[in-house]
């Protein structure tokens, strides 16, 4: 019952915290430019009004456009689900892995969400999406190794508590990276453009209308905030506070990248596409760097966790509730 | 006993459909089923009973008492073997009917039966002079299969290609089984790990096999064969056939020892031929041709899960290698079924449209609801999308990549570069079958042809239903499965470590997400045909009146990233650019060619032909000039014998 | 110590790639001018007691190669109106990769050498190892003749790296070695800057995209 009551409050809190983060970032962006901006819950307000009104589909898409949008949209929530927050919650060796494929399935689904328009501005952008995403997902699992290589598990529940090493701001730097562009951020895409030629994830979704437009811009808001967190515990040793310094910790630490991503697109223009790869490859070199300080720190005395972890693999049980 | 029994069913029922094969195609469908249930329940019950069935008759064939062997290990491929081989009959009724081709459908059904039968023969046969017949006759049928179609050029010469380039690989296999048999002294195949002499040989197999199984630079045989032969034809090539050089070479680095460097050359190979082969795939506008590269990617990664397996028999067992081979060898199912429906659903699209060309469909999921649904669920699989198959396997060799990571090994050198681009190897497949579904299935159809399509009958639906729904059952409930895969890899090198991995709740995930994305796609669906659907114009930018020709291309969706891999793959463009005010006629061709085949083996191919050409003028019928010859060469001869015997005098 | 000796060296490292992503040549001198700030301190935190030789050496490469060449690099930058942009001969992203495969190969490889005790912990061969390959890299890889410098600089400064193995033994002849180096260094960029200057006399100033190259 405990597990039950556990997992709907993880689910909620995951739901209903996740559109604030834009609403922070807007909020910060107004600031720095000297105007007072819409409220912080101005996407709730936008989510209620999109979830009641009507839908206009274009007259050549499958009913994959709609039902794609809600596969993706659980494929994040399901990754959500998989990133430790506190005691207990789901975990097993190999989880990690789970998490990035099911980050690939919601690309997956808006992708071909574009192509069922056959616009060329959406086949644009499911294009640039793809592409971009190569080398993002490349930065991520590099991070995950070096994570692994830390922490000798393969559970994202230890591998994000424990107090990393040294390369933690190499590994920052990465994930951050990896968070702009994953979350089409400023350098890579500016979510207020109003040119389609130039827009990468804003262009996908120009179809989309009514309760499935609100599932994606829901979804969009719910990955900035795995990306937050997922950032915020590979860099904070979560695991050595008590709980509820951990979670005042956490909530300051996304509350920080909130504020840390709207300074970004206060000051920074965009990049011109080309450029676009070579960060890329930055925030991957980042994580590899910070993957061979964990290598050089962990080459001088395997954990003890690890050792533990590799002599039993067969006891873990289904929902492991971490001690 | 029962094993025998069921084998010896299979054989003849695969004996009398051949008799069948010409003039009725039921008899013939239903014996290759009998025979695909027979060597299927053969296979299930030595995978799940354990144990292995051995057959030593006295009968002979060539000199050598026949000696057939079942174990867990060829029991696995069996069973791929009987699944696809069973579906693609089921398949080829209506895709290859009689009405259709008069001339090469009953041929076509009789090579079938005769190239499953030799592929079930390579599994069984335990003597080396009978599994090069097995061998050799596998070869010869698919050769037959592939060239059903040989009024057109280009399938002659795919077919010429193929027989070449397999010929090469059994001619290594030649050598591989004779120095074999010279050194143990018999024809006799199995175990003797305790021979260190005879691990150079490993290198012979890797080259004989690795054709077949289409490694990335011995590849060059696979994309033509695969995309000219009929679809259920390529189903089976990629599905089962291309994995019997995987069988050779998992099960002789099983059964002989191999060089320590051997591991290490296969996973880099299997690296090597996932990342480049869905890189070339990318590029393709072909859409079986595509496919065909993809059969390099995945065999990439089932050898990825070979070779670490390999490197750690080196290093003592440890169970990030079992883990790894498991990996491996599911995928290898994983990729048959997959790769499969995918031929299947290709196959279905060009019967329907009569093209393969992606740049000419477009818009088909509105006449083929079915075939749009299985190729997309394909195309899910083989993009390692939980919660199917393709995710699992892909998820066990992460698992032995990672704890070869944390094993703090020299191999760690070569497990983060693995694990690193078999993470971009899944990303580039993910971008790719985004292209194909895209452009295949959505959008607006792109020409007449296109418009015109109509959905296949139900035998071609039902073939791919099946295999879908087996991907299905792989990815939610692999529990089921595992056991068989944990039989063959302890059969590998008899390690009886076993291996584990904690799947129950890998299964738990996905089953929980298939039923709650299956939920919340039905909940949407209905949350917004309840208030009605508008329906308007696509948005194009405010243009009101968008036509087919005005949306994304294969080739520009796959553009940036062909653009990285351009030192590779060399594109060919053809451009002419608009010009002027009013420009007329303007054009851009873009084309992947093989370059390992165009820009390396033809080449070379080209100056060996040159010198023997040079050589050919030496024989010109006269009678006159060969007299000079030989006198030449005895001359020549006998001052050698001379200066041989005053050498070996002094 | 010796951590914050690794930390500075793996700047230094970073500084290597930094160089050989920069798409700019005024990024390109700053990358190349803090390098040499970070490994000027470097003499200063080798040596546990302060010795006036060294704080010369220290100083004096910091002053010269943080900020005389490249105030140099950028006054002729200026004075020439080259274009800031590069043209790479190896793209940027071929040349980072590079960059990075040569970083952890020589940390690989110096995992090998048989160093003394004292240098094993430390990166300092590794770094000077990255720090030639990349300069390597950038005089193979660039085209203008300012990028050509910075190349020439990093390669100096990995030489430096090397030199600083030897600072226990041999203090002053290596000391004097490395400032000859750098005189050598001051004295090429010098003619280049006043070839370029030259041309920039006697040419037009419109004719000057000759001098790009």
């Amino acid at each position: 019952m405990s597990l039950f009551i556990d997992t709907v409050l993880r689910l909620a809190g995951w739901l209903l915290l996740a559109p604030l983060i834009p609403g922070v970032i807007n909020k910060v962006k107004a600031w720095v430019a000297g105007r007072r901006g819409p409220p912080v819950f101005q996407l709730y307000y936008d989510l209620a009004k999109l979830w009641r009104k009507g839908v206009v589909l274009s007259h050549v898409v499958s009913p994959m456009h709609v039902a794609g949008v809600a596969v993706g949209w659980v494929a994040l929530v399901g990754a959500a689900m998989l990133l430790p927050l506190g005691e207990g919650g789901l975990a097993f060796r190999g989880d990690a892995i789970l998490f990035v494929y099911l980050l690939a399935v919601a690309r997956f689904c808006t992708a071909l969400a574009a192509l069922d328009t056959g616009s060329a501005f959406e086949g644009m952008g499911a294009a640039r999406e793809v592409s971009y995403a190569v080398l993002a997902e490349v930065a991520v699992i590099t991070g995950l190794v070096a994570l692994a290589v830390e922490s000798g598990s393969l559970s994202l529940s230890t591998m994000l508590t424990p107090s990393p090493g040294a390369g933690v701001a190499l590994l920052g730097a990465g994930l951050f990276i990896v968070l702009l562009a994953e979350n089409c951020r400023v350098p890579f895409d500016d979510p207020n453009t109003h040119l389609e030629l130039t827009m990468v994830h804003e262009v996908m979704v120009l179809d989309h209308s009514g309760p499935p437009l609100a599932a994606v811009l829901h979804g969009a808001s719910l990955k900035l905030l795995i990306f937050s967190v997922l950032l915020a515990e590979a860099v904070l040793p979560l695991g050595a506070m008590p709980a509820w310094a951990a979670a005042a910790a956490l909530a300051g630490a996304v509350l920080a990248i909130a504020i840390g991503v709207g300074l970004v697109e206060s000051f920074l223009a965009r990049f011109a596409f080309r450029r676009v790869p070579l960060l890329l490859t930055t925030a991957f070199l980042l994580c590899l760097f910070a993957l061979l300080t964990a290598w050089k720190g962990s080459e001088f005395g395997v954990t003890e966790s690890s050792v533990a972890e590799r002599g039993a693999p067969a006891a873990e049980p289904f929902f492991g509730w971490r001690p | 006993m029962s094993t025998s029994i069921l084998l010896l069913t299979a054989g003849l029922a695969a004996a009398l459909s051949v008799a069948g094969a010409f003039k009725a195609p039921r008899l013939w469908l239903s014996f290759v089923l009998v025979a695909a249930m027979a060597s299927l329940a053969a296979a299930v019950g030595t995978l799940a009973g354990g144990g292995v069935w051995e057959l030593q008759s006295g009968w002979t064939i060539g000199g050598e008492r026949v000696h057939f062997r079942l174990d867990g290990l060829s029991a696995f491929f069996l069973a791929l073997l009987a699944v696809i081989g069973g579906t693609g009959a089921v398949y080829s009724q209506e895709y290859w009917t009689d009405a259709a081709h008069p001339r090469s459908a009953g041929p076509g059904r009789a090579w079938w039966s005769a190239m499953l039968t030799s592929m079930g023969m390579v599994l069984l046969c335990a003597n080396g002079l009978h599994f090069l017949i097995a061998w050799e006759l596998f070869a010869v049928t698919a050769f037959f299969l592939i060239t059903l179609e040989r009024r057109w050029r280009e399938v002659r010469d795919a077919g010429w290609l193929y027989l070449g380039a397999s010929h090469a690989g059994s001619l290594c296999l030649f050598g591989f089984f004779a120095m074999l048999a010279v050194r143990t002294g018999s024809w006799d195949l199995g175990p003797m790990r305790d021979r260190p002499e005879l691990a150079p040989l490993f290198w012979l197999a890797l080259a004989g096999f690795g054709l077949k199984a289409g490694l990335f630079p011995l590849h060059i045989w696979l994309p033509s064969a695969h995309a000219n032969a009929p679809s259920h034809v390529s189903a089976i090539l990629s599905g089962v056939a291309i994995k019997m050089g995987v069988y050779g070479l998992v099960r002789f680095s099983g059964w002989l020892p191999v060089p320590e460097a051997g591991g290490w050359v296969v996973a880099v190979l299997g690296v090597v031929s996932a990342v480049l082969g869905v890189a070339f795939a990318l590029g393709q506008h072909d859409l079986k041709r595509l496919l065909a590269y993809h059969s390099v990617e995945n065999v990439g990664i089932i050898l990825i899960g070979l070779g670490f397996a390999m490197i750690a028999a080196h290093h003592g067992h440890p169970a990030w290698g079992a883990l790894a081979l498991a990996g491996g060898l599911l995928h290898v199912w994983n990729h048959g079924l997959f790769k499969g429906l995918l031929f299947l659903g290709a196959g279905s699209v060009l019967h329907a449209t009569g093209t393969r060309e992606m740049s000419r469909l477009g818009g088909l999921w509105k006449a083929m609801p079915w075939t749009a649904g299985c190729f997309g669920l394909g195309a899910a699989a083989i993009s390692a999308l939980p919660p199917l198959n393709g995710f699992v396997s892909e998820w066990l060799v992460y698992l032995g990549l990672f704890d070869a990571v944390n094993a703090h090994d020299t191999v760690a050198w070569l497990a983060i570069p693995a694990i690193v681009l078999l993470a971009m190897t899944g990303a580039l497949a993910l971008a790719c079958f985004v292209k194909v579904c895209g452009i295949v299935f959505l959008g607006v159809p792109r020409s007449r042809a296109a418009e015109s399509a109509h959905e296949c009958g139900w035998r071609m639906r039902g073939a791919m239903l099946l295999l879908s729904g087996l991907c299905v059952a792989i990815g939610l409930v692999p529990v089921v499965f595992w056991p068989a895969v944990q039989r063959a890899v302890v059969e590998w090198r008899a390690v009886e470590a076993g291996v584990e991995a904690p799947l129950m709740a890998l299964a738990g995930c996905n089953v929980v997400f298939a039923v709650l994305a299956a939920g919340a796609g039905a909940a949407l669906w209905w949350h917004v045909t309840r208030r009605g659907i508008r329906r308007a114009p696509t948005w194009d930018c405010g243009y009101a009146a968008p036509t087919a020709r005005m949306q994304y291309t294969a080739g520009s969706f796959a553009g940036i990233i062909t653009e990285w891999f351009a030192w590779i793959l060399q594109p060919a463009r053809h451009r002419r650019a608009p010009e002027g005010v009013f420009p007329a006629l303007a054009r851009q061709d873009e084309h992947t060619p093989e370059t390992v085949l165009e820009k390396v083996v033809q080449p070379a191919g080209s100056v060996v032909m040159t010198l023997s050409t040079a050589v050919r003028r030496l024989q010109h019928g006269r009678i006159q000039s060969y007299i000079v010859y030989l006198l030449l060469g005895l001359l020549v001869l006998s001052v050698l014998v001379f200066a041989w015997a005053s050498s070996g005098s002094r | 110590m010796s951590s914050n000796l690794n930390l500075l060296i793996g700047i230094a490292m970073g500084l290597n790639l930094v160089a050989l992503a920069s798409g700019r040549l005024p990024s390109l001198i700053r990358a190349a001018a803090m390098q040499g700030v970070v490994i000027g301190v470097l003499p200063l935190l080798m040596h546990s007691e302060f010795h006036w030789l060294v704080a010369a050496v220290s100083a004096g490469t910091v002053v010269v190669k943080g900020f005389v060449i490249p105030s140099l690099l950028q006054r002729a930058l200026r004075a020439a109106h080259i274009d800031r942009e590069m043209e790479p001969l190896i793209g940027f992203i071929p040349s980072l990769l590079l960059g990075a495969a040569a970083s952890i190969g020589a940390i690989g490889f110096a995992g090998a050498l048989p160093l003394r005790p004292e240098h094993a912990g430390v990166l300092l061969v590794p770094g000077a190892f990255a720090t030639v390959v990349c300069g390597f890299l950038l005089l193979m890889g660039r085209t203008k003749a300012i990028s050509q410098v910075c190349g020439y600089l990093l390669l100096e400064n990995g030489i430096f790296l090397f030199g600083l193995l030897l600072i226990r033994s041999t203090p002053l002849i290596v000391e004097a070695g490395i400032l000859l180096d750098l005189t050598v260094a001051v004295f090429v960029i010098g003619i280049i800057v006043d070839r370029i200057q030259r041309e920039f006399d006697t040419l037009d100033t419109r004719k000057l995209t000759a001098l790009r190259e």
